[in-house]
């Protein structure tokens, strides 16, 4: 096309008595912002509180409310559901969700043969689950399960904003509002149903296919036993969940949903690798020290001990503090021991709470002990004990915190050898550092050769790092499982989309755990004074890769993870 | 009673207690609902109407009312009318959304003309409306009046389409326009007007719940019309429903049979049917004989279409042609209806009339639950299609009629010579002049055709060699508008008034319940402002609003088979909850839902329907060794609309459909080729080459692809060719080749 400005005719000059035109653009403009549906149409109807359509709905809503050992559940007739997906918006934008939030969806299951190709629409929201994991892994009690219509409920008000409960809901219904800094939910709309009215799904389903059923306990108990509600569905022996699918129809047995092959890195979670990774520094590091002033025989000097004792310190105050940054509402933090009870987030939260003050009492201590060894006195070692017992139970419930989602990648064992081996790996490496760092600053008159311990802590770096990288790599042989299953989702993720950061995180385990420490082995005993320079910086880059590589590690740990849901559409 | 002294104590407590354990406050509060009056049941409190007004959706021509909540008369909200007869209570995501595409960032809010530097600048609607007139006069002058012409919409309501075509027509001296309703409808309207007399869909939604056998052909009505399929749902009748798809599709899957024919057989299939239905004896010999004419030369055609031969070419086995026959037959009340699978077709209008063969040869029409009933598109594709003075003379009438042009002349108060005494080009004669250098100007309003038209290169390069381009819509972001000289924002459904009349013709409103984004203007000021730059606005001194203009209209339609003089004015129509056409204002008749043909008189003459047949055509471009696959494209989901100017606009509707391009590919096909489930794979034509998502599923025959048209790149590989009587584009068959990205 042609550049036309040139062209553009020149508006006629004001006051130029012919140029009745712009007056009729003006005019134009003014009718355009004066809005008159109101008089011309509005109030046509009287205005009755009572639903238009209550007698349409009085099918879709039971006669009466729960009898004991019953509940409200949704049922969905899977016969009727053709896809339409107006649930989603009616749920929308009937509760005031903000742009883009939605707490229903629809899914896609697809197989069948070539005579009988077979495509079903899945509806799903909240189950409002018999044993909801929402509600036991909450930290802060923002979830309520009503003890009379079942209904599980979100107090928004009380969330802080720690997205566990989507970590644990198999389902992924609680969705996280990033400007409010809080979850919400689906809530079967219980002021609706409070006043007789149905929720919005079942209200604005053009074939009726949901309704609000009554269900007993015991039938949902018995139904899960199977663990299948639906097909694609996660076990529903988990959470028992309350929604019912019914259909006359035989689902063909390859029967897929249509997001089966479609593999998504999840997000990252920065605040929680950090975390993470940076507590299991500090518990290690005192765990080493302590086990070496206590055991080995050959107590770090006091110095060092002190050094060691403080940095360890302060990378566990840091974790604490970017934890916190993981909170929508961090303000509220407070809340998290809430949940002691059922809440394996609140039994890490505190165990940790506890670690770090202990940790400073113990590094106190130290630079105020008279005495020329740290663990001079029982005090000093009932509180290093108390130290490493507390760190150590608060890695141990990280552990539990993402084992008890149920997610494969994240099973106990694997969980337990990633965090227990990075708690060793970056406990030790920190110790060699400070040591490096000590001695290499201490007087020449004392040369500070490597000494004994410094061999076990070099093998050991070796072969936890052996180890820990064996396991990790043996992970990537469910790239041949033949079931497109998550632990190969997983593995197709890490070879795939988050291909670079694995190369990483492999390179910089293979530096920090294998080479570094060989180096310095083999660098040996004979090692003259002169080379503690050498020494400081092997132990320098030993440590900062390791510590690289573990983050990249915990970064794969929540991208990679497949967690399970609903069947949904096909992505594209 | 407390002591005074203890409440210090008990509010600290309380306090502390609302700070560790606080189940309501400021963001449960944002979610609150609020029983909102008017019998909408609850709403969320913050958006509590007070008033409320029914309209008509501007989506397709289902034709639902929306409910919207007015607050300060402003919409803050909409649920699907209760009471309205088309849709009594529900909606589709479209509907439910309507309002949040309103408040897209990238609405046109100023008008835009392309500087030197070839960048589309903000200018005021002064330098817009002269920079209008004066280029197309210039063009004009320069090349004759033929050389400006226009694409129109179905989307816009019947006053503004009337008024761009009697100011483009009779006062700017245009005589080439036509509309996008030519890629959805324009089979189906050559086919009514040449079977029965006047383009007439003669049905009522109430047959969808009175038949006891529904034939549906190429229609997936679950995603495309999921309200029509509402009332599928709603009929008592445990009806048989035949579902003539080569896809499976959701409709498919409720089907009691599902006929997953060839892709472009359904010529043959139903001429099958019908030598079946004439050899049992089962046809309505007293209808035929009454009502129509032409049966013999029809039953002489068919007799070649033996089961046999029908099954060869359809893949359909010999056994199932028998059931559909005998299920049509057995059927007491049996409708046939059909979408764009019929009408995008290179033999569309022949289709879509063996379709109609088969309703009048069994009799099966003007009674209830019957009929042969075209599925519309656009919501104002059935305004379009009487009154856009393109193909048609105002109020369906022809140009080439003295007598119309009279009649039209003195209801407007125009000089009959204004008139031209031919139809305007089809819209892909229009593209054709464009290329062939007869038409220098192009003004397009509410269409995206760089989107949307078939063979998309193509299209591109033949905008490429126009003077200027004009563009009037709501976004300032499609793709046509982005290659457009001049954008002009239009204010959309939800911000003026207006009528549309849906499939079922049905007149329904639209009202202005939402101010227009910056000085964006309803199309029918916009109209009146050009033709007052261009010097005739004397003609439109009368219409100074859309209702003005509706009693002009009403004018045009008497007499007509589309009479609806009958309708005092638009609060009527609101009151009554739309009007179906024909409303004659000296009988006007009774009922919510009524179809046409009772009598069994039809629009010719002599008041027969004519029995229409032709001999098929082979594929224009079948798959070859080259291109061994056939693409078929339709609508991918429900909460996706044409080229997604709007839909797309909506996180929510966003959220339910790909974001990006997907073919449906067979599992067989796909193992050969070594394409795995998910994969980015290449789909060419011999016209453009596309990247897609590889969705490999049993849903689609082997050997054939689906894409939906809803992404931009898939009119890439379409190809060009139309059916000969109502030009309408083949979309769905062309050959395809797939391959992995290197």
């Amino acid at each position: 096309m042609t550049a036309t400005g040139a062209l553009a005719a020149e508006p006629r000059a004001a006051g130029d008595d012919t140029a009745i035109e712009p007056v009729l653009v003006e005019r134009s403009l003014a009718q355009q912002q004066t809005l008159t549906a109101v008089e011309q149409f509005a109030a046509l109807h009287d205005s009755p509180l009572r639903p238009a359509n209550a007698s349409r709905y009085a099918a879709l809503l039971p006669a009466r409310s729960p009898a004991d050992g019953e509940q409200y559940a949704f049922e969905v007739d899977l016969d009727r559901c053709s896809g339409c997906k107006s649930c989603v918006t009616a749920c929308h934008s009937l509760n005031g969700l903000a742009p883009g939030e939605t707490w229903r969806d629809v899914g896609l299951l697809h197989g069948g043969t070539d005579e009988l190709p077979v495509l079903q629409h899945v509806t799903a929201a909240c189950h409002h689950c018999l044993e909801p994991a929402c509600l036991s892994a909450c930290p802060v009690k923002a979830y309520e399960k009503d003890p009379r219509t079942g209904i599980v409920k979100h107090l928004d008000d009380q969330c802080i904003g720690c997205q566990y409960c989507i970590f644990a809901c198999p389902y992924d219904v609680p969705k996280y509002n990033r400007q409010l800094g809080i979850v919400r939910k689906c809530d079967m709309c219980s002021t609706r149903l409070a006043a007789g009215e149905p929720p919005a799904c079942v209200q604005a389903c053009p074939t009726a296919a949901i309704r609000i059923t009554l269900v007993r306990r015991q039938e949902i108990i018995e139904g899960c036993e199977t663990g299948v509600f639906l097909p694609g569905a996660p076990d529903s022996g988990l959470t028992l969940p309350t929604t019912h699918y019914k259909t006359r129809r035989a689902f063909p047995r390859n029967l897929l949903p249509a997001d089966y092959h479609s593999i998504k890195p999840e997000r990252a979670h920065w605040p929680l690798v950090l975390m993470l990774v940076l507590t299991q520094l500090a518990v290690g590091a005192f765990a080493v020290g302590f086990v070496l002033d206590r055991f080995a025989g050959n107590p770090l000097a006091v110095d060092a001990a002190r050094v060691h004792a403080v940095s360890s310190l302060a990378f566990g105050a840091l974790a604490l503090a970017v934890s916190v940054l993981h909170l929508g509402r961090p303000l509220y933090a407070f809340r998290a021991v809430l949940g002691l009870r059922t809440s394996w987030l609140s039994r890490e939260i505190l165990a940790f709470s506890l670690f770090a003050p202990l940790a400073a009492a113990y590094a106190a201590a130290l630079w105020l002990a008279p005495t020329q060894t740290a663990s001079g006195t029982t005090v000093h070692d009932v509180l290093g004990a108390t130290v490493v017992a507390s760190g150590l139970c608060g890695v141990i419930f990280s552990i539990k915190v993402y084992q008890c989602t149920g997610r494969s990648f994240w099973n106990g064992v694997s969980t337990s050898l990633k965090f227990l081996l990075t708690t060793l790996l970056l406990g030790i490496a920190t110790v060699l550092l400070t040591s490096a760092v000590t001695s290499a600053s201490s007087p020449p008159s004392l040369p500070h050769a490597q000494t004994p311990h410094d061999f076990i802590l070099l093998y050991g770096l070796i072969a936890a790092s052996a180890v820990k990288l064996l396991t990790e790599l043996a992970f990537f042989l469910h790239l041949g499982d033949r079931r497109n299953n998550p632990a190969k989702r997983s593995a197709l993720l890490m070879a795939g989309p988050l291909r670079s950061i694995t190369r990483s995180r492999f390179a910089l385990g293979v530096v920090g755990g294998l080479w570094a420490p060989a180096y310095l082995l083999l660098s040996g005993p004979s090692a003259a004074a002169g080379d503690a320079g050498y020494r400081v910086v092997a132990a320098a880059v030993a440590f900062v890769a390791l510590v690289l590589g573990e983050l990249l590690e915990r970064y794969l740990f929540f991208a990679a993870v497949v967690p399970p849901k609903m069947p949904g559409r096909f992505a594209a | 009673m407390t002591h005074e002294t203890s409440l210090p104590a008990g509010s600290l407590i309380a306090g502390l207690r609302s700070t560790f354990h606080q189940p309501h406050g400021p963001l449960t509060r944002q979610l609150q609902l609020a029983p909102a009056g008017f019998g909408l049941g609850h709403v969320p409190a913050d958006s509590k109407p007070d008033a409320t007004t029914a309209m008509v959706c501007g989506y397709c021509s289902t034709g639902c009312a929306l409910e919207i909540h007015l607050k300060e008369g402003q919409a803050v909200g909409l649920t699907p009318a209760q009471s309205y007869p088309v849709n009594r209570g529900m909606a589709c995501p479209k509907g439910w959304e309507a309002l949040a595409v309103l408040n897209a960032p990238d609405r046109a809010t100023a008008p835009l003309l392309r500087s030197e530097r070839g960048k589309l600048q903000p200018v005021t609607w002064d330098t817009a409306l002269s920079t209008f007139a004066a280029r197309f006069k210039d063009i004009q002058q320069r090349h004759g009046p033929e050389s400006v012409a226009w694409l129109g919409t179905g989307q816009m309501p019947t006053e503004e389409l009337a008024l761009l075509g009697a100011v483009a027509k009779f006062g700017m001296g245009i005589v080439h326009g036509d509309g996008n309703t030519r890629q959805c409808m324009a089979s189906a309207v050559v086919a009514y007007k040449q079977s029965f007399g006047f383009d007439a869909p003669p049905y009522t939604y109430q047959d969808l719940e009175e038949s006891d056998v529904l034939v549906l052909v190429g229609a997936n009505l679950c995603i495309a019309h999921p309200i029509l399929w509402d009332r599928v749902m709603r009929n008592p009748h445990r009806p048989a429903v035949v579902v003539v798809d080569p896809r499976r599709t959701e409709t498919a899957m409720y089907a009691t049979q599902h006929v997953a024919l060839r892709p472009k057989t359904d010529l043959e299939l139903f001429y099958g049917v019908a030598h079946i239905l004439i050899d049992g004896g089962w046809i309505d010999r007293d209808y035929v004989d009454a009502h129509t004419a032409g049966f013999e030369e029809f039953a002489a055609h068919v007799r070649e279409y033996a089961p046999a031969r029908v099954a060869e070419v359809t893949g359909i086995p010999c056994e199932d042609i028998y059931r559909l026959a005998r299920t049509i037959h057995e059927g007491r009340r049996v409708s046939f209806w059909w979408t764009m699978g019929v009408n995008q077709s290179y033999q569309g209008v022949r289709t879509a009339q063996s379709l109609m063969n088969l309703a009048l040869m069994t009799g099966s029409i003007g009674r209830p639950g019957t009929g042969a009933n075209s599925i519309t598109g656009q919501c104002n594709a059935m305004g379009s299609r009487l009154f856009s003075n393109t193909t048609n003379l105002l109020g369906g009438r022809d140009f080439g009629n003295a007598t119309h042009r009279d009649e039209v002349a003195r209801i407007l108060g125009i000089d009959p010579a204004r008139i031209p005494k031919r139809d305007s080009w089809s819209y892909p004669e229009i593209l054709e002049g464009i290329l062939a250098g007869k038409i220098r100007g192009l003004w397009v309003v509410g269409t995206n055709p760089a989107h949307s038209w078939i063979n998309q290169n193509q299209l591109r390069d033949i905008f490429s060699r126009l003077e200027f381009l004009v563009v009037q819509d709501m976004y300032d972001t499609t793709e046509t508008a982005q290659l457009a000289d001049l954008v002009l924002p239009a204010a959309g459904w939800g911000e003026k008034d207006g009528s549309f009349i849906n499939s079922e013709r049905r007149i329904g409103l639209i009202k202005k319940v939402a101010r227009a984004p910056g000085q964006a203007l309803a199309d029918f000021a916009i109209f009146r402002l050009i033709a007052d730059y261009w010097g005739c606005g004397e003609m439109l001194q009368a219409w100074n609003s859309p209702e003005a203009f509706f009693q002009t209209l009403k004018q045009l339609s008497q007499g007509q088979p589309c009479d609806f003089s009958g309708i005092r004015d638009y609060r009527m129509i609101d009151e009554e909850g739309g009007i179906q056409w024909p409303f004659p204002v000296d009988r006007p008749p009774q009922g919510t839902h009524r179809r046409l043909f009772e009598d069994g008189r039809f629009y010719h003459s002599d008041g027969r329907a004519r029995f229409l047949f032709e001999s098929p055509r082979s594929m224009p471009e079948p798959p070859g060794e080259k291109f061994p696959f056939l693409l078929l494209t339709g609508r991918g989901s429900a909460a996706q609309w044409h080229t997604q100017t709007r839909t797309g606009k909506s996180a929510v509707l966003r959220k339910l459909y790909p974001a990006g391009a997907y073919v449906e590919v067979h599992p067989a096909d796909a193992r050969e080729l070594g394409i795995q489930p998910q994969e980015r794979i290449l789909v060419e034509s011999q016209r453009g080459s596309v990247r897609a998502r590889a969705f490999v599923t049993p849903l689609v025959q082997r050997g054939t692809v689906f894409m939906p048209m809803h992404y931009e790149t898939v009119n890439q590989l379409t190809h060009a060719s139309f059916d000969r009587y109502s030009k309408q584009p083949s979309y769905k068959a062309c050959a395809v080749r797939l391959s992995r990205e290197a």
